[in-house]
């Protein structure tokens, strides 16, 4: 029982941080309808830049901070210079240019950065765990999974009470509607693109604490594909929720059947999860069940 | 896409119209590509343009299943090389453990790597678009991923058992030892698959699945069984790349799953955007740019690799990068790939002097 919630909670902090990238995901399906296959390779650029700020000398809330604006500014160029022509193209062909763009990113990131692993030294939050009664969380896990609620926070905040997040929130909904109240739809993506950047940024510099920065962070980005889809892909609750679960059932499946098998079903149990999921609810949790028209 | 002909030409059977080289000049050029391919280029052609040619005959092979998904069933799949990496291990597992002849593992591999691909096909009887992609996406961690390196991998003793010095694979009293042998094998298979899927697109099966691709619920209605028409396409594939797999065993010193990750999914879709979606030349097309512009990418930076050391080390992140590009920029501004541009320049030629249209 002790080691099920000890699980559980690791679970949960893990999972806090695949739902903010995943809330990234799910914000720029909504607002522009593209399946962003990118995602991991923006976690791999939020941990590099915010490495590179940090071994510069910068604490870590400004290396943050830093991250957060660079991010902002690729999220915008990344939209402006590529994706804004793919309005209206088919799937397949959007889905491709973000693969093209996983590619290219994970090829000028290893030209920079390069492949080997690389720590955050000295380590940014104490070494030493804490106890909860007879429960360990390391300090890491706790501070990223404060970070990232903050960060949840503060985008649903940013939704729900600020201008531009309503209007965002109006382009998911109905673009036709949107664009006849006013709502520049060049900036609404502009802006989803942003805030993905953003997020995805946050959540790899956290994911960075926790194992140190190589391309497997990447590979954790990936994750959010699992979350977005068993939470339903067109919903912000969803993509919380469905990061949390992932986060979760990833820890159980490592703690569980790991010692049935060789190694490895901690990195492909959400992807069987998700198999399961499409074929038994693929609209997932949450999300809009559509019905398709002749 | 139907070519137009040459002015002067004109059908008077059926059999003429159905023939699958229809004027005079068309067999002239296709057998002088079958005498060059098979007679002059592997006695010219130096070691090195051999394996070259091999590469690209693998990376034809292998996009041979993309193409009938993606382009000729609208079924995206991103994790092809699943089912690659299924016959590759099939084919070696059977030589290598149980000494079985390697046609008969062959054809083994074929048949396996297809009814893996219609395991994970069968999605597709309920899903489709972005969901079934993720489906192929775990097909490709959940194959590839674990059950290949955590299992397959470790059968007999790990590192030994999956080497295959050359010559150990043979068809009968022909040993499968030099690049030679390798180009021959490769270029029969080539043949024959694109001659199985040109064959496959003009008949019954191909327009069923053609009128799949254009509108699904359409095809239901015209009374064509969606579900198997996906699943045979599935198996079909599935069988396409347990040939590319099996051929790959005869063209590596030893198998490793590192040979099939999902960069080479990924990239096999990216190789049949640059050809173009629907057509064999896409394949062909797709596969040759691919291959050559990245060999000579190679060269470039091994040429500047004295005035910039870092340089040839960092070979493989400038190949990716490139690669990326190169799909967004096709996307952007070919996306109809290298072969409708083919299409276009052929049409202007038969049609000339009346090429407008």
């Amino acid at each position: 029982m002790e080691f099920f919630l000890q699980l559980v909670l690791t679970g949960i902090m893990v999972g806090s941080i695949y739902a903010l990238v995943a809330l990234g995901w799910a914000l720029i399906y909504k607002c522009s309808g593209v399946l962003n296959l990118a995602m991991g390779e923006l976690t791999l650029i939020g941990a590099y830049v915010s490495l590179t700020f940090y071994e510069w000398g910068l604490p870590f809330p400004a290396a943050l901070a830093a991250t957060l604006a660079i991010g902002a500014v690729l999220g915008m160029l990344t939209e402006r210079l590529f994706l804004r022509r793919l309005i209206g193209e088919p799937v397949l062909t959007v889905i491709m240019v973000t693969v093209g763009l996983s590619f290219f990113f994970r090829g000028i990131i290893e030209l920079i950065w390069g492949t080997d692993l690389r720590v955050f030294h000295p380590p940014v939050f104490p070494q030493e765990p804490i106890r909860l009664g007879t429960l360990v969380i390391n300090q890491v896990y706790l501070w990223s999974f404060l970070a990232s609620l903050a960060m949840l926070g503060a985008l649903v905040a940013f939704f729900r009470y600020t201008r531009w997040g309503l209007a965002m929130q109006a382009m998911a909904d109905d673009e036709m509607a949107a664009m006849a109240l006013g709502i520049s739809p060049k900036f609404v993506y502009a802006a989803a693109w942003a805030l993905a950047f953003m997020a995805a940024g946050v959540g790899g510099s956290l994911l960075g604490n926790i194992n140190g920065v190589n391309i497997a962070v990447g590979y954790l980005g990936l994750l959010v594909l699992p979350a977005v889809v068993l939470g339903g892909l067109n919903s912000i609750p969803g993509a919380i929720v469905g990061g949390l679960i992932i986060g979760v059932l990833q820890n159980l499946a490592g703690g569980y059947l790991d010692r049935f098998t060789p190694g490895g079903v901690k990195d492909i149990f959400p992807l069987a999860v998700m198999t399961l999921v499409l074929l038994v609810k693929p609209y997932g949790l949450f999300g809009w069940v559509r019905i398709e028209r002749v | 896409m139907r070519m137009r002909l040459p002015a002067g030409v004109f059908y008077q059977t059926y059999k003429q119209d159905q023939a699958l080289w229809p004027t005079t000049f068309v067999k002239l050029r296709m057998w002088g590509l079958l005498v060059f391919l098979f007679l002059i280029f592997p006695q010219m052609a130096s070691p090195y343009w051999l394996s070259l040619a091999n590469l690209v005959g693998y990376t034809i092979l292998s996009a041979m299943g993309v193409q009938l998904l993606i382009g000729y069933t609208g079924q995206v799949t991103l994790g092809h090389a699943a089912f690659i990496a299924t016959g590759a291990y099939t084919a070696a597992v059977l030589v290598l453990q149980y000494h079985v002849p390697y046609p008969l593992a062959f054809l083994a591999a074929m048949i396996v790597a297809g009814l893996w691909s219609v395991l994970f096909g069968l999605p597709s009887a309920r899903v489709k678009g972005f969901y079934l992609i993720m489906t192929t996406v775990a097909a490709q961690f959940i194959t590839v991923d674990f059950i290949i390196t955590q299992y397959v991998s470790r059968i007999g003793e790990r590192g030994h058992s999956f080497s295959l010095p050359p010559g150990t694979l043979s068809i009968g009293p022909w040993v499968i030892q030099s690049d030679r042998d390798i180009y021959y094998l490769m270029i029969v298979l080539v043949t024959l698959s694109v001659l199985a899927m040109t064959n496959l697109a003009r008949t019954r099966v191909g327009r069923a699945w053609m009128a799949i691709r254009d509108h699904d619920i359409a095809a239901e209605a015209l009374g064509i069984p969606i579900v198997r028409y996906k699943l045979l396409a599935f198996f079909m594939a599935g069988v396409f790349g347990g040939m590319a797999g099996a051929f790959w065993i005869a063209n590596v010193f030893a198998v490793s799953p590192e040979h099939f990750t999902w960069s080479w999914s990924l990239w096999l879709v990216g190789v049949l955007l640059i050809g173009g979606l629907g057509s064999n030349y896409g394949t062909i097309f797709g596969s040759l740019f691919m291959t050559l512009v990245m060999e000579a990418l190679r060269n470039v930076v091994t040429w500047m690799a004295p005035f910039f050391p870092s340089l040839e080390t960092s070979f493989l992140f400038i190949k990716e990068a490139a690669f990326g590009l190169a799909i967004i920029l096709f996307l952007l501004y070919e996306p109809n790939g290298l072969a409708y541009r083919w299409w276009q320049i052929k049409n202007y030629i038969h049609l000339w002097p009346f090429s407008y249209e």
